[in-house]
């Protein structure tokens, strides 16, 4: 019986996963970048290209590159499923996303049109062949799970977002804005931080946070109907925004109530977990809960303030939620995969998670990262400061990549150097 | 009775709360977390013996798959029965570090293995098994560990 890679059989290779997380903190280290030699006013309009730009290189260059790493890894583990030719699917993928990402990036920024529309086609060809691909696999799921459910439910609003972004990218392509555009705009923004990513987040959590922390499980109602009501709440939003936009802000308190009561269950749950053991990753939810309370808050009362707000409320949800749980979630997956994947190819003495990670420098990128979350919000108010956290986030950022970085290389020089290969251990009791 | 998937799913609980309390105590002190790691190694081994020597066999029986999904839980069974060794040298060595090293890969090993289960084999398990799920239940139940 060959036991060589046979329990990462099931597992896409090691590759699939690990490409879009060692390249997702670089486009947060170029959005930094951006953000320094950026005039702080102008970042404070959510229309200004400038903010476009910097926004769609955290939310598609670290965020999604993140989440979609994490799908390859989690769908056969949460979902029991196989993505079909899942090394040519993330290969192709990822190419496609990261040569359009730059390509959005740069064609923005500099006006180059060509390059826009370039753009537009490239992410909408990476992003929908990982999302068709991951759809089609969820039609072979025998337990639908609530998680389940929530996996499916969040790709369908990303295939929708996506189709829009393709059509919002190339207005700016061909220079033409129709009269609906500022409305497209907001359905792909809410859509893709609530329906997507959000709803992600949910599902994701309704399992992680109960097995990874022994915390109690969350309860059937809440697992068996949030995910549907976010979703009305999400569809009651569009209705309303497109018929009767006074009312637009009941639809918006109804999204936002149920993320409140998910954060501050998220807390709880933290509190009450039986594993007391606390490290980053713990640090990493329980600022995300903090923030996402803010940021609902926030979001849903920013109308009565002519949405001036609107730039606090994406840091505050995109940056203080969204971005705080990818990071927190690098510094489990990544180790693990490493150790996994090394383990199961017969190599014993490789360190354990905790020792490809230097805790010191975690904790640091850490507290790098919440000052600069806050130190962006107080420079919407005093622009002149803004430099200083730009430079604090880019250095969260590069000791992200280096924590990332560290594990990879041990996976690298380990295969290399062969240093032992030891498959004793699987001389177990076998009963036929 | 409870069901197959019912049954191995309370017991992975049942070991997550053994799990928690070897932690508190070795995070207490290294030397008071031999006992509690002991109650965690001996029910986690009766979970993979279960498994391995009733359920498995019922199940590669039934559907003739001796390659398939029990193949890859038999593996990650010695990763971790590996890791649980280890955390056991790293009590009598009185090494902290190593031990928490260790119980951290166990753990995401562990819950990941649990999922795969959970979601599917025992799934399949019961829909393959469900005519003879209480007779199963009982010989998991009654086995002696070896």
């Amino acid at each position: 019986m060959e036991f060589d890679g046979l329990s990462v059989d099931q597992a896409p290779p090691i590759s699939a996963p690990i490409r879009f997380f060692v390249t997702a903190p670089l486009f947060a280290i170029l959005a930094g970048i951006l953000i320094l030699f950026s005039d702080a006013t102008v970042l404070a309009s959510r229309y200004s290209i400038e903010t476009i730009v910097i926004t769609h290189a955290i939310t598609i260059g670290f965020l999604s590159f993140v989440m979609f790493g994490a799908l390859f890894q989690m769908l056969p583990v949460l979902a029991g499923v196989k993505i079909s030719k899942v090394d040519i699917i993330s290969k192709v993928s990822y190419a496609f996303m990261l040569i359009g990402t730059f390509s959005m990036i740069f064609g923005l920024w500099l006006n180059i049109s060509k390059l826009i529309l370039f753009s537009s086609l490239l992410l909408g060809g990476g992003f929908l062949t990982v999302i068709v691909s991951m759809l089609i696999a969820f039609r072979s799921v025998v337990n639908v799970t609530a998680s389940v459910r929530a996996m499916i439910t969040s790709l369908i609003f990303a295939f929708i977002i996506v189709l829009m972004g393709m059509h919002l990218l190339a207005s700016y392509g061909i220079g033409k804005f129709s009269d609906l555009h500022g409305l497209f705009a907001n359905i792909h923004s809410v859509w893709a931080i609530f329906g997507f990513a959000g709803v992600l987040i949910i599902g994701v959590a309704f399992h992680v946070l109960p097995m990874f922390y022994v915390a109690p499980r969350f309860k059937r109602f809440c697992k068996q109907r949030v995910v549907w009501l976010i979703t009305s709440g999400l569809l009651l939003w569009l209705f309303l925004n497109i018929f009767i936009e006074s009312y637009s802000t009941i639809a918006k308190i109804w999204v936002a109530m149920f993320f409140w009561a998910f954060s501050t269950t998220v807390y709880l749950k933290l509190n009450a977990r039986r594993r007391k053991v606390s490290d980053v990753t713990v640090w990493y939810w329980r600022s995300a809960a903090i923030f996402m309370t803010l940021g609902t808050f926030s979001w849903a009362i920013n109308d009565y303030f002519d949405a001036k707000y609107i730039v606090i409320v994406s840091i505050l949800i995109g940056g203080g939620f969204i971005f705080s749980i990818m990071s927190g979630m690098l510094y489990k997956i990544v180790p693990f995969l490493v150790w996994f994947h090394l383990n199961a190819k017969g190599y014993m003495s490789i360190p354990t998670m905790n020792g490809m990670i230097n805790k010191k420098l975690a904790t640091a990128q850490f507290i790098l990262f919440i000052v600069s979350l806050v130190g962006f919000i107080i420079s919407f108010f005093v622009p002149s400061i803004l430099p200083v956290f730009a430079i604090t986030f880019i250095s969260s950022m590069v000791i992200l990549e280096y924590n990332i970085v560290v594990p990879i290389l041990i996976y690298v020089k380990t295969i290399k150097t062969k240093p032992d290969f030891d498959m004793s251990m699987f001389t177990m009791k076998v009963e036929k | 009775m409870s069901t197959i998937k019912e049954y191995l799913t309370q017991d992975h609980g049942k070991c997550d709360e053994l799990f928690a309390n070897m932690e508190d105590a070795a995070a207490k002190s290294i030397e008071s977390a031999k006992e509690a790691y002991g109650d965690f190694a001996r029910e986690t081994e009766r979970h993979f013996q279960m498994e391995e020597r009733v359920m498995f066999l019922e199940f590669e029986q039934k559907t003739g798959m001796t390659q398939g999904p029990t193949a890859i839980m038999r593996h990650e069974h010695a990763q971790m029965r590996n890791l649980i060794a280890e955390m056991g040298k790293a009590i009598e060595a009185k090494d902290k570090d190593k031990f928490f090293g260790n119980s951290e890969t166990l753990m995401i090993l562990m819950q990941q293995h649990n999922m795969k289960e959970e979601q599917m084999l025992y799934t399949m398990a019961q829909q393959h098994l469900s005519a003879e799920s209480d007779r199963i239940v009982d010989m998991m139940k009654s086995m002696i560990v070896q």
